[in-house]
């Protein structure tokens, strides 16, 4: 049983392909301005590691914010589905699962099978998500690599009283004239971000074992606040980011079977 | 002998007769109206008062119809209020005057109207123990011994409690009654009682007057403010009694049971109810738990969602509430 | 100069030609969004009913109705418009005047409305606030006067801002549902407004013509009533085809609309005779329960539940725009006038399960509406619906949602707002959650 699944985020598109229940190969592209290109690219990259051709693969299901738009697609299912069904297959003890994307965070409640029963998603506003690092880290003129590593440096964190990007980004101007130093800067930016991402999954309720998926779980800086916010240890997979698609790929197999 | 006695039967299987002819064709004329019940119970109330003529034309130990009285309510609560009492009849024949000239209801305050319901208790203390003491005093009796005081109390001038039969007596009566016209006897409740209470008071010319006036207050009263007497009536007590000890707790295994959930708390129960009982209204779910309410179903009927309000026997849904939504056309 | 009487309070001048300029272009656009509401529904649902149609054409508001009320109008009868559910409509017809609902559904109005109040408003006001400004909605143009009840706080300011341009008769309704004392008040406000509806129309409101009142809403109450039963069972009408029939009663000739809702019904009945259903019998089954979402505009969130995948069907609600408008009848005990006002009063005071009111029990009655529907109408999932703004919903939202936990229905929160920008977000959010009731039905 072959199987691809696709996530057409905001900012990448990720493929992953599936065979008997492992992962084989993954794929990735910029979303950019045709979304449905570049999901195709990241398909066909991730079907020639595999040395797969399309004609092999069985079910193909989409997901992300752009799933009406992805090629060559049999079905399509929410995020929250896909991050529920990832999160199991890579920790069965899995019951809650953090999704940070580029614009938008979520977290998923789910059993043991990995079928979702609540969800909950951050309302209408960017500074739970992956732009909020991106807009500071242009603030204080730092690398977006280096943000994480950068706040690990620190002890405390500097005062940040916005939980806006906008206001955030003024915010920080202000702390660098009062020369605060720029790891305390760094993680009270990551301090910010997680404390919205765990009121977030409070209203959830926090079941462990809690998973950490989406790019953002790369940043370490991001990481150690969240840990520090939720209290609790969060589980972070080899490669966050296919997440979604491995949660599609995974749902594929489901619909495959049923048809 | 036999003939009287086949006579008797036919009588009997008479009226039996009409009265479930009458019951059959309200219950197939008016099927689908959601004032049924209410027409139902009027025909049953008229057939009770006939049925209560004939019955006290036989030398029945009236003991006995009283303590049947008393003891309906375990089983049946206050059915026999609701529905075969023809003091009932009479006040609710008053209302349906009432009803046909436009005139509204009166409404007693909610704790005077609790405060009448305990006042029934008073009402059979000073008909049960208080007047037999001052008859005692009024006529000594030789010894205290059995057979003399209950003499005094069944037998003697007052007959203390054959005033909890008072609501009981009919229209026409088999016996002498206080008021003759063309050779038929009338009576009314408890004016036989009253003429014997006042003969102690007053001279002769008076008696007359006071049951005159008792009998206008009752008219009056039950013309305003439904069910008047029903709200203090000593004969109406036994169930409010009873359900003061845990053991009793079952009873009456007739009653009105709520849903909770179907409850849109719309108030209309509490509205309808001519003795104002609100524990239908206030109550969560379940049992409703009221020695007020004379089973008359009005709230069952006028409850305008399906299955929230039951009249329940033993377990078992004798009636329910129901989606009505056709205009009345009662009146 | 202008005299006192004209200067008004709350709202900023606007010229005639801005009003003019926008009033056309959003008249026009509310047209091509009804017009293609209607056709989204259509589409959706195999073989529509037939009926749809009369309710269809109701549905315009720049139509048939319109030109109806201006005739009656010049006949010389009155038209008086109300907000809140709490308006005694029977009066209101016991005068021969016509009630009509004022509540604005456009979003365009919205931001209008913004000139005059903040944005963190509830939008259904600022939509009214809006509309009123540019002369958008007919029947507020047409009414002679409006009835305010002081339900909530946006109410009770819509109430004085509107006061600018028409007659607002303001009722004050108490908070607390159960008291003594709450219904003796409310007893009086409906027999004081009594007078105003008498005054204003020069008619008498006698016991003959109060009685057929009642009995008019009685039996569209029992047309109603019918409609939301045949939802019960396997879907024969998709719930926005049954939310509009719901909602233009407020609009609508009261005899005429039960007339037509009856003979949908009996359509109805012969679709579900032959199995005709409006989608697939186990398309999950959603309640959504929350602020009201008025025509034509605010239609987002059914449109998203309907016509989403997996697709979804509101087969229950809980919105004053739709079943509680008429789900609790007039119960009259004694036909004269005293239980005929006393009956009106505790229909609309007593029985409603607004979040306004509060009780020894907290909003109790709303719980217990809640559970009956999910028990009866056999609910999957319920989407709790809040428009920024309200507080009384928003906070509403944990009891709720305790209490649907323990029965097990999952309860989605989903705030929004009178704007297209989020209907992206809330596709997302729809569809996870249908996706979630389908998974659960699956297993």
């Amino acid at each position: 049983m072959i199987t691809v699944g696709i996530d057409l985020g905001t900012q990448t598109v990720k493929a992953v392909v599936l065979k008997d229940g492992a992962v084989v190969s993954r794929g990735k592209a910029f979303s950019g301005f045709d979304p449905a290109k570049s999901a195709q690219q990241a398909v066909d990259e991730a079907l020639k590691e595999a040395k797969f051709s399309l004609s092999d693969v069985n079910h193909v299901t989409a997901t992300g914010s752009g799933m009406e738009m992805a090629p060559n697609a049999n079905s399509t299912i929410s995020m929250m589905g896909a991050d529920a069904q990832a999160g199991v297959f890579l920790f069965p003890k899995a019951r809650t699962i953090i999704d940070v994307g580029a614009e938008e965070a979520r977290a998923v409640k789910c059993d043991d099978n990995g079928i979702m029963m609540d969800f909950v998603v951050n309302e209408r506003c960017a500074a739970g998500a992956g732009a909020f690092i991106e807009a500071m880290a242009r603030a204080l003129e730092v690398k977006l690599e280096d943000m994480g590593p950068l706040s690990l440096k620190a002890e405390r964190a500097s005062p940040i009283n916005a939980s806006c990007v906008i206001f955030g980004e003024s915010d920080v101007v202000t702390l660098i004239h009062r020369q605060e130093s720029k790891p305390e800067i760094a993680r009270a930016i990551f301090d910010a971000m997680a404390d919205r991402i765990s009121s977030m999954v409070h209203r959830l309720g926090v079941n462990p074992d809690v998973v950490l998926v989406g790019g953002v779980a790369k940043d370490v800086g991001f990481v150690a606040s969240l840990k520090r916010k939720l209290s609790i240890d969060v589980l972070i997979p080899e490669y966050p980011e296919y997440a979604g698609a491995l949660g599609a790929a995974l749902v594929a197999v489901r619909r495959a079977k049923k048809v | 002998m036999i003939m009287q006695l086949l006579g008797e039967v036919l009588k009997l299987m008479v009226l039996a007769g009409f009265a479930v002819a009458g019951i059959l064709v309200i219950l197939i004329w008016k099927k689908g109206l959601a004032t049924k019940v209410t027409y139902l119970r009027f025909i049953i109330q008229i057939v009770t008062m006939v049925a209560v003529f004939y019955l006290f034309t036989y030398p029945v130990y009236q003991l006995i119809v009283l303590i049947v009285i008393l003891v309906m309510p375990l089983f049946l609560g206050r059915f026999f209020c609701g529905w075969l009492c023809p003091f009932g009849l009479y006040m609710d024949a008053i209302t349906l005057i009432r009803k046909a000239l436009k005139v509204r209801y009166r409404l007693l305050p909610d704790k005077l109207n609790r405060a009448l319901h305990n006042l029934r208790y008073v009402l059979l203390l000073i008909f049960l123990i208080i007047t037999p003491v001052i008859l005692s005093i009024l006529f000594p009796i030789p010894s205290l011994d059995f057979a003399p005081i209950m003499a005094l109390l069944f037998a003697g001038p007052f007959e203390p409690f054959r005033v909890l039969l008072g609501p009981l007596i009919p229209l026409i009566v088999p016996w002498v009654g206080p008021l003759e016209i063309g050779g038929v006897y009338f009576s009314y409740p408890y004016v036989q009682e009253v003429i014997l209470y006042s003969n102690v008071v007053f001279s002769e010319i008076f008696v007359n007057v006071t049951a005159l006036i008792f009998v206008a207050l009752t008219f009056v009263g039950s013309f305003f403010v439904r069910r008047v007497w029903c709200r203090f009536c000593p004969t109406g007590s036994s169930l409010a009694v009873l359900n003061r000890f845990k053991g009793f707790k079952w009873a009456p295994a007739l009653h009105i049971d709520k849903d909770e959930e179907k409850c849109t708390k719309c108030g209309i129960c509490k509205r309808v109810c001519p003795v104002q009982v609100t524990e239908v209204y206030e109550q969560k779910g379940g049992k409703i738990d009221t020695s007020m309410c004379m089973l008359c179903m009005r709230c069952v009927e006028m409850c305008p969602y399906e299955g929230c309000l039951k009249v329940n026997m033993g377990g078992k849904t004798v009636f329910k509430s129901r989606n009505w939504l056709e205009p009345s056309t009662v009146e | 100069m202008k005299s006192k009487s004209e200067e008004r309070r709350y709202v900023p001048e606007i010229s005639q030609k801005e009003v003019e300029e926008l009033r056309s272009t959003i008249k026009a656009a509310s047209q091509k969004i009804i017009a293609e509401n209607i056709e989204r529904m259509k589409k959706t649902a195999e073989n529509r009913p037939e009926e749809m149609k009369y309710f269809d054409d109701i549905a315009n508001f720049f139509g048939t109705r319109e030109k109806e009320i201006r005739a009656a109008k010049e006949k010389g009868r009155k038209v008086i418009g109300y907000m809140c559910l709490f308006a005694p409509t029977e009066l209101i017809l016991a005068a021969d005047a016509i009630p009509i609902r004022v509540n604005s559904g456009w979003y365009d109005t919205a931001k209008l409305g913004d000139r005059v109040v903040p944005v963190e408003v509830c939008p259904v006001i600022r939509s009214t606030i809006g509309a009123k400004m540019i002369g958008l909605s007919p029947y507020l143009e047409l009414s002679d006067a409006l009835i305010s009840v002081l339900t909530c706080d946006g109410m009770t300011k819509l109430g004085e801002i509107l006061s600018d341009y028409k007659p607002v008769w303001a009722m004050t309704i108490p908070r607390v549902k159960d008291s003594a004392q709450s219904l003796r008040l409310w007893n009086d406000e409906i027999k004081a407004m009594k007078s105003q509806i008498e005054a204003l129309t020069g008619n008498k409101i006698d016991r003959k013509k109060l009685k057929s009142a009642i009995e008019l809403t009685q039996k569209a109450t029992k047309a109603f009533r019918r409609l939301q039963e045949l939802r019960k069972g396997a879907p024969v009408i998709m719930g926005r085809d049954a939310m509009l029939v719901n909602q233009t009663y407020m609009w609508d000739d009261i005899k005429r609309w039960t007339e037509k809702t009856e003979a949908l019904c009996e359509e109805l009945e012969k679709r579900a005779q032959n199995k005709m259903w409006a989608c697939p019998p186990d398309t999950p089954r959603v309640m959504v329960t929350g602020t009201p979402m008025i025509w034509p505009d605010n239609w987002k969130l059914p449109t998203l539940v309907e016509e989403g995948t997996p697709q979804g069907v509101l087969v229950a609600d809980e919105l004053c725009s739709s079943e509680r408008l008429l789900y609790d009848p007039v119960g009259v005990d004694e036909w004269n006038m005293s239980d005929m006002f006393n009956a009106i009063a505790e229909r609309y005071l007593m029985a409603s399960t607004c979040p306004c009111f509060t009780s020894k029990d907290g909003n109790e009655d709303r719980i217990n509406w809640l559970l009956t529907k999910i028990k009866d109408w056999n609910i999957q999932g319920v989407i709790y619906y809040v428009h920024r703004g309200c507080m009384l919903y928003a906070m509403e939202y944990t009891r709720v949602k305790k209490v649907l936990d323990d029965i097990h229905v999952p309860v989605y929160y989903l705030d929004t707002e009178y704007t297209r920008e989020d209907v992206g977000q809330m596709k997302t959010r729809v569809e996870a959650f249908l996706e979630m009731l389908t998974a659960r039905i699956d297993i």
